[in-house]
């Protein structure tokens, strides 16, 4: 298992095909990274209908290094504009842009690339030994612990990215009902399809997301037009001295485990990760008067953490099939396309493209540093492309991309349908990923929950005795009242 | 009524909408369901679940008082009589036309003052695309004016 899965891992770079397409992925990351709005989830809903005619590894590394790179890429607008291209790098503006006020901006940017590459490869690293333990212990899961597991992944959506847990928890059960759309899966029998045939397989995740992520952004989009954009002037990109090394060290480590932990649990991602990164930084630093006036520390904790989230967010969405992301909820999309049914049957039936996947993680990982040492200044003047050229063109990449999944013209309208929802959700704090998330799960929920009643003979407290699932309901429960209840208890105190 | 509380409106009306047609759907003999559910249980139980997370909601925008949220601006509106006016073009002319025009369009509304930049723009973008998408991948797209003179 061992040597398979390094052979596989070291395949990727004698694969000049996958490693030139990387090398592509990554320029694109780093791009859509850079503009602001765009993002990882928007560019992989974007990309995914270019990955349909593609080998499954390679599909997956497309949309894999989209993830990392951009991931990462959002910090170069964070420090050189005070614009944080993807929610993720919100924390590295806290110092980023102070630091480059200053006059350090290649340093600041030095210390982004260093610490985000180091996290991403940790991560990665993380990956390559959790997943299959993971794995083995899913092995052992039925129908009542799948049902139990998908209920506590939605339940943890009450805390995913913006909103708050109510209206996140009212998006995820949206999602669920979409998921129910189109013939029931046990009887047949059709449901709020209107007559409408297309429908008879449900709602596809493809223009969905596309509508949900892109089409949505553009319509917020829109209402930025009128801001102007000042760039901070940079020399060169400097690599941190041995000095700052010696200051960060410490800080990187930490948010690497932070974040690899925060971006292993389902529903929680790289924005959670690189906050609590960048807050446990300040905590245990030496210098906290430096925090907000342009720390390395500062700077180091949030990246290394929100790129340590991506490799840790891979791990449920490849082992469970429960997304910890928006992002990550479309290569799990993009997993399934393409055949390769996520959980433990992956782990031992595919482990060499599974590990030729996190082989492409890691060279993306790498790639992205080269690129963001020696071009970001490049990159940087991207972000400058006016939001009336980039948006109408991300409108025609959204519909042919919707069309291209089935070749019919329903999708194009769900998309811009979605597109509408999404915007209007967003506008009054509902985010979109638990819609997303909650549409993929919904499936899962509703067959294993049937699939126990029959185990059960159709009493449903039987899955409360089954001691995985019990434990995955209880923290499910705790994920949603726990923090009232601690709350409660903390008020009695006082 | 404040304004606050238009959203947990359409979400209850929403809710009960889909009770009400679930209600309808058919159910399926004894001997298929067995123990499991019916079809429409599911989605009915979704959306009861969904009507308590309102009433939390609704109690929530009560004690909060929440700001309401200011109306869109024209550009806003403005794209989404674009994507009206592309569902029309798509359907009664051909899609690329639709993107065409609404590529132009919306760099226009968006405040691209260069009308040469916002054609070029409309007419480079999808005629990339329908490369690498007919060339390249092999997608074939529906006929309109456009593609019956490509197609033939």
């Amino acid at each position: 298992m061992f040597e398979q899965a390094i052979s596989a891992m070291a395949s990727v770079i004698v694969d000049p095909y996958l490693l030139g397409l990387i090398f592509a992925t990554t320029i694109l990351g780093v791009i859509i990274g850079v503009l602001p709005g765009l993002g990882a989830t928007t560019g992989a809903a974007l990309l995914l209908p270019f990955t349909l005619t593609m080998d499954p590894v390679h599909a997956i590394a497309v949309l894999a290094t989209i993830y990392v790179s951009a991931t990462f890429a959002g910090s170069i607008t964070a420090i050189l504009i005070n614009t944080p291209g993807t929610s993720a790098a919100a924390a590295t503006t806290f110092d980023g842009y102070p630091l480059a006020q200053k006059g350090e901006a290649g340093r600041a940017l030095g210390i982004a690339v260093i610490s985000s590459t180091v996290g991403g490869i940790f991560s990665v690293l993380i990956l390559c030994f959790a997943a299959p333990l993971l794995a083995r212990v899913a092995y052992e899961f039925r129908s009542p612990e799948y049902f139990a597991l998908t209920v506590f992944g939605l339940s943890m959506l009450a805390s995913i990215s913006a909103g708050g847990a109510v209206k996140n928890l009212i998006g995820g059960i949206f999602g669920v009902w979409l998921s129910t759309i189109g013939a029931e899966r046990v009887t047949g029998i059709e449901r709020f399809m209107f007559g409408n045939y297309e429908l008879y397989e449900g709602l596809h995740f493809v223009p969905i997301f596309i509508g949900l992520f892109a089409i949505s952004e553009l319509l917020v989009q829109s209402k930025t037009v009128d801001k102007i954009i000042k760039t901070v002037s940079m020399k060169a990109v400097k690599l941190p001295t041995l000095e700052d090394y010696k200051k960060i060290w410490k800080t990187i480590l930490r948010s690497c485990g932070i974040g690899t932990f925060i971006g292993v649990l389902p529903a929680e991602g790289a924005t959670v990760a690189s906050m609590i990164g960048y807050s446990e930084a300040r905590r245990w630093s030496k210098n906290k008067k430096e925090f907000g006036k342009g720390s390395i520390e500062g700077i180091a904790g949030a990246e290394a953490a929100n790129n340590a989230a991506t490799g840790g967010a891979m791990v449920p969405t490849m082992v469970l099939g429960i997304p910890g992301s928006g992002t990550t909820a479309i290569i799990l999309v993009g997993l399934m396309v393409h055949g390769l049914r996520p959980g433990v049957y992956l782990f031992t039936e595919q482990v060499e493209k599974v590990y030729q996947i996190f082989g492409s993680m890691f060279v993306a990982n790498v790639m992205f540093m080269l690129m963001g040492l020696y071009a970001a200044k490049l990159f940087a003047r991207v972000s400058l492309v006016p939001t009336q050229i980039l948006w109408p063109i991300v409108f025609a990449l959204s519909v042919i991309g919707a069309y291209a999944f089935q070749g019919q013209l329903l999708d194009v309208w769900l998309a811009l349908i979605f597109g509408v929802i999404g915007f209007f959700a967003r506008r009054h704090g509902f985010s979109v990923a638990p819609i997303a998330v909650g549409l993929i799960l919904g499936e899962m929920v509703e067959t294993n929950l049937q699939h126990s009643l029959k185990m059960f003979d159709g009493a449903w407290w039987m899955i409360l005795t089954q001691p995985l699932a019990l434990m995955f309901l209880v923290f499910a429960f705790l994920g949603l009242c726990g923090p009232m209840i601690f709350s409660w208890i903390t008020k009695q105190k006082d | 009524m404040k304004n606050i509380y238009i959203v947990p409106l359409i979400l209850t009306i929403f809710s009960l909408a889909v009770i009400a047609i679930a209600f309808q759907l058919d159910t399926s003999p004894e001997m298929i369901v067995g123990d499991s559910m019916q079809a429409r249980s599911f989605p009915i139980f979704l959306m009861i679940l969904k009507l308590i997370l309102i009433g939390i909601l609704t109690f929530q925008f009560y004690k909060n008082n929440p700001k309401p949220v200011a109306l869109e601006k024209y550009h806003t509106w403005g794209s989404m009589f674009l994507f009206l006016l592309f569902y029309l073009l798509t359907v009664y002319t051909d899609m690329f036309i639709g993107i065409f025009v609404v590529i132009f369009l919306m760099s226009i509304l968006w405040g691209e003052k260069r009308i040469w930049v916002a054609f070029l723009t409309a007419t480079i973008t999808p005629g990339l695309v329908f490369m690498l998408f007919d060339f390249v991948l092999k997608i074939r797209f529906p006929r309109g004016i456009l593609m019956n003179l490509y197609y033939g």
